[in-house]
């Protein structure tokens, strides 16, 4: 059995997406399975296998994948960020606010989106990385400040856009065109372009550093300071496309919303494997772990629970993927 | 002559790799202060750490007031008596002085702390030591003197027989040690026994009744102070015979290129004031002992703590040193003596680390690295530096210290430095890994490199100096050609006492 496992993690594939990815995966079709038998038994009639099913959990699956990708860059430096969900929702109102009562152009509106993203995320990375302040508060505050700005932008209304117009229909083609997953394929594509930033480039290997050790980076004449802002940089654009892609699949916004989604992005990151104590990372775990979460999601619902359970298992995934990696963490030492 | 309180006879203990202590002796009277003394690493702390119970003893007996003691924790120590007054305080700040005095055993009213109570059981306390000292004002307040001496009543309200003292002036100002001095000769007047760990000569002749020095571990003897000068001291510090050749004159023709100059360089309490030169192909020893202030220096300089003043000037040129970033421009390369905090970075592979320093070399316009360049530097480093890893995708968390330490030098050889900082270039390595570091360096100047090289290791200094700086208090308090060096010159100025 022991052999056999050792020969399983020494195939190529295993070695190249890393053995916990591919238990990842499994838990995956797992989930998928288990979900399968109980809908029939829980709630009479109704079935989980339905192409719509699919659908409905990759719409989850995409803003809290491009959300988690973020966070991925400021874990791997050592911090963290609570701003994320409420930097979403205040993207997406203010952009579809540009939209509905402006009527800027859409293309615009979604530049928008992403610079508002940007924005926060310059601003919570230069108050840690230039101001030392800890991640964790400053993020909290920025979600604050990001929730009140998006009522106040939106006058406290929820927005719904894009409209039917047929000028603005191709919007949500980026999600979903013709029954075909095209958020996925974008997800996939932003993915692959995070992890050669992460893994190739040079900021990537400072950030990586950094969150390893911060002062031997520094003494090594590297200025810390710029690529640590750039992970919050990024967290906060990404955070923008999410927006993105939760209003191409949802439409509708409401203030006052979003700061729970902050959570599920960093349950799908710590499961895929990136460690809160920084210094590594996994970008596809991060992609499978928000797999996992929207599957869960899309199951707990088709059982017929309510989301509160959702919240419940989110919490406790973060709980034990941490408990996981730091177990891991203590045996490697 | 008062009767012995405390003994401890043929204490020995070993840590991996190290003889710590070798059959120490050492004894306390009642009524006595007794010095204990010797560099950095001759076996001072380990030893009390032994007696309180920090440490257990490999073998030896521990007498106190005549039974055989062997303490579990600080804890068992201080309850029996033996109480160790810290260097670095452990007082809790926001606290007031009775709260601190009395902590983990407060009186109770009820449900409630007794606040009043311990005010007063702390102003009899002080009453008793004849120091004015408000019980209710909070600790961070006070004056580091004056933390001290609530270290102090809080031993003397344990009812220790026994104080130890490490380094306790290191802080104080001539005031605050006066009436230091004042307490401890009441203390022994009293009866106690306390022992008094300092290198200040000046202070152990002031206060001290016995001396015992110690030195690789061991103790070399004890006299009575009175009996002994200041020179008989340095002499049984330093009296080891070198067994590595020391280098009896320099290497560097004294019209060699000055590559670094420094002048009146000030950062903080630890650098007041240091002016010094480096030339082309020299090694320049930095000696002193802890707490010296040579690290302090050495980060100054390199920009990793920020500086008050100072001009720096590297081959002639003035340069603007306000952080490592420029430093590294600059050519200078730090090595500093803690590798694991500050040199490497543990869960990274030896590429990733050999090429932290200069990776802008190793990218496109775009950022992107690459990656096969990156590779050839580092194996040609592995091969040139000999360093004993199994690939160069190893993490160097698995590395050994010495190997580590090449790795980090490696990182400042691809990054093109002309000038090298080694802050203790071998703590933590073993032998056979000293000599080839050693080597190194000593190869380094050939190819006409500069080297500081911090070290608080006496051997080390006359081994590889062609001229050696030694540092006392944040200040330089001598520069010795190697040919007039000798350790008792050193130790004289690493000891000197500096008037405040």
């Amino acid at each position: 059995m022991k052999a056999a496992l050792q020969r399983f993690k020494g195939l190529p594939f295993v070695r190249l997406i890393g053995f916990n990815r591919v238990v990842l995966i499994l838990i995956i079709f797992l989930m998928y399975g288990f979900f399968t038998v109980l809908t029939p038994l829980l709630r009479n009639g109704s079935s989980f296998v339905n192409y719509n099913r699919v659908l409905s959990a990759f719409n989850y699956a995409y803003f809290i994948g491009f959300l988690g990708l973020g966070v991925t860059f400021v874990i791997a430096t050592g911090g963290i960020d609570f701003s994320i969900g409420a930097v979403m929702f205040c993207s997406a109102l203010i952009s579809g606010y540009c939209l509905t009562k402006f009527h800027l152009p859409l293309w615009l509106c979604i530049c928008i989106s992403v610079c508002v993203g940007a924005a926060f995320g310059s601003i919570g990375g230069y108050f840690v990385a230039f101001r030392h302040l800890p991640s964790f508060i400053t993020s909290l505050a920025l979600m604050l400040v990001a929730k009140g700005v998006g009522s106040i932008f939106t006058k406290t209304q929820s927005v719904t856009w894009p409209s039917s117009d047929p000028a603005t229909s191709w919007y949500r083609d980026l999600v979903k065109w013709n029954g075909f997953p095209v958020g996925f394929v974008i997800l996939i594509v932003i993915a692959a372009l995070c992890a050669f930033l992460l893994y190739r480039t040079k900021a990537g290997r400072y950030m990586l550093c950094i969150g390893s050790n911060r002062e031997a980076v520094r003494l090594s004449g590297v200025d810390t300071r710029r690529w640590e802002m750039l992970a919050y940089v990024m967290s906060g654009t990404l955070a923008g496309v999410a927006a993105i892609f939760y209003v191409g699949a949802y439409t509708t916004v409401q203030p006052g919303l979003g700061d729970t989604f902050n959570n599920e992005a960093i349950a799908a990151c710590v499961m895929g494997g990136t460690s809160m104590a920084g210094g590594s990372a996994s970008i596809l775990g991060t992609v499978i772990g928000a797999i996992i979460v929207a599957l869960m999601q899309e199951g707990i619902l088709a059982m017929g629970f309510t989301i509160s359970y959702q919240y419940v298992l989110t919490g406790l995934i973060v709980l034990g993927a941490v408990t996981a990696d730091i177990i891991s963490r203590k045996r490697k030492n | 002559m008062n009767e012995i309180i405390l003994s401890m006879n043929g204490i020995d203990k070993s840590f991996p790799g190290v003889h710590a202590l070798d059959h120490v002796s050492f004894d306390v009277r009642k009524g006595e202060v007794h010095a204990l003394m010797g560099e950095n690493g001759a076996g001072k702390s380990t030893l009390m750490k032994v007696l309180t119970g920090i440490y257990t003893k490999d073998s030896g007996t521990i007498a106190y007031e005549g039974r055989d003691i062997c303490y579990q924790s600080p804890r068992e120590a201080q309850e029996a008596g033996i109480v160790i007054v810290h260097q670095e305080l452990n007082m809790m700040g926001h606290l007031t002085v009775a709260q601190n005095i009395f902590i983990g055993r407060e009186w109770k009213k009820g449900l409630l702390i007794d606040d009043a109570r311990m005010n007063e059981e702390a102003r009899k306390l002080f009453q008793l030591l004849k120091i004015d000292i408000d019980p209710k004002e909070t600790m961070s307040e006070l004056t580091v003197g004056k933390q001290q001496m609530c270290e102090i009543a809080k031993a003397i309200s344990h009812e220790a027989k026994i104080i130890v003292f490490d380094e306790p002036t290191a802080a104080l100002t001539d005031a605050e040690i006066e009436q230091l001095f004042r307490i401890i000769r009441d203390l022994r007047a009293k009866q106690y026994g306390i022992v008094y760990i300092s290198h200040r000569m000046d202070e152990i002749k002031q206060i001290t009744d016995r001396v015992t020095v110690m030195r690789d571990g061991q103790t070399v003897g004890t006299m009575v102070t009175s009996e002994c000068s200041k020179d008989d001291i340095v002499h049984m510090m330093v009296g080891r015979v070198i067994f590595e050749q020391p280098k009896t004159k320099s290497h560097v023709p004294p019209d060699a290129e000055v590559v670094l100059r420094v002048e009146h360089l000030c950062a903080g309490r630890m650098v007041r004031d240091v002016s010094f030169e480096l030339r082309r192909g020299e090694i320049l020893g930095f000696s002193g002992l802890m707490g010296a202030g040579r690290t302090e220096t050495a980060r100054a300089l390199f920009g990793a703590d920020p500086r008050e003043s100072g001009a720096i000037y590297v081959e002639g040129h003035k340069v603007n040193i306000h952080s490592p970033q420029d430093a590294v421009r600059a050519g200078i390369g730090y090595l500093s003596e803690d590798r694991k905090r500050f040199g490497v970075v543990l869960k990274k592979n030896v590429t990733e680390n050999s090429t932290l320093a200069s990776l802008k070399a190793y990218v496109n316009p775009v950022g992107v690295i690459n990656s096969a360049e990156e590779r050839k530097i580092t194996e040609k480093m592995v091969k040139a530096l000999k360093t004993k890893t199994p690939s160069v995708d190893r993490m160097v968390m698995d590395l050994s210290g010495g190997n580590q330490q090449k790795v980090v030098l490696a990182k400042w050889l691809i990054s093109n430095s002309k000038i090298l900082i080694f802050d203790e270039p071998t703590r933590g390595i073993d032998v056979g890994a000293k000599q080839e570091i050693y080597e190194l360096m000593n190869r380094l100047v050939q190819e006409g490199k500069s080297i500081i090289m911090i070290s608080s290791e006496m051997p080390e200094i006359f081994r590889m100096s062609d001229r050696i700086v030694v540092m006392c208090e944040g200040k330089k308090t001598a520069e010795f050609d190697v040919s007039d060096a000798t350790q008792e010159k050193v130790m004289n100025a690493a000891t000197r006492e500096i008037a405040v």
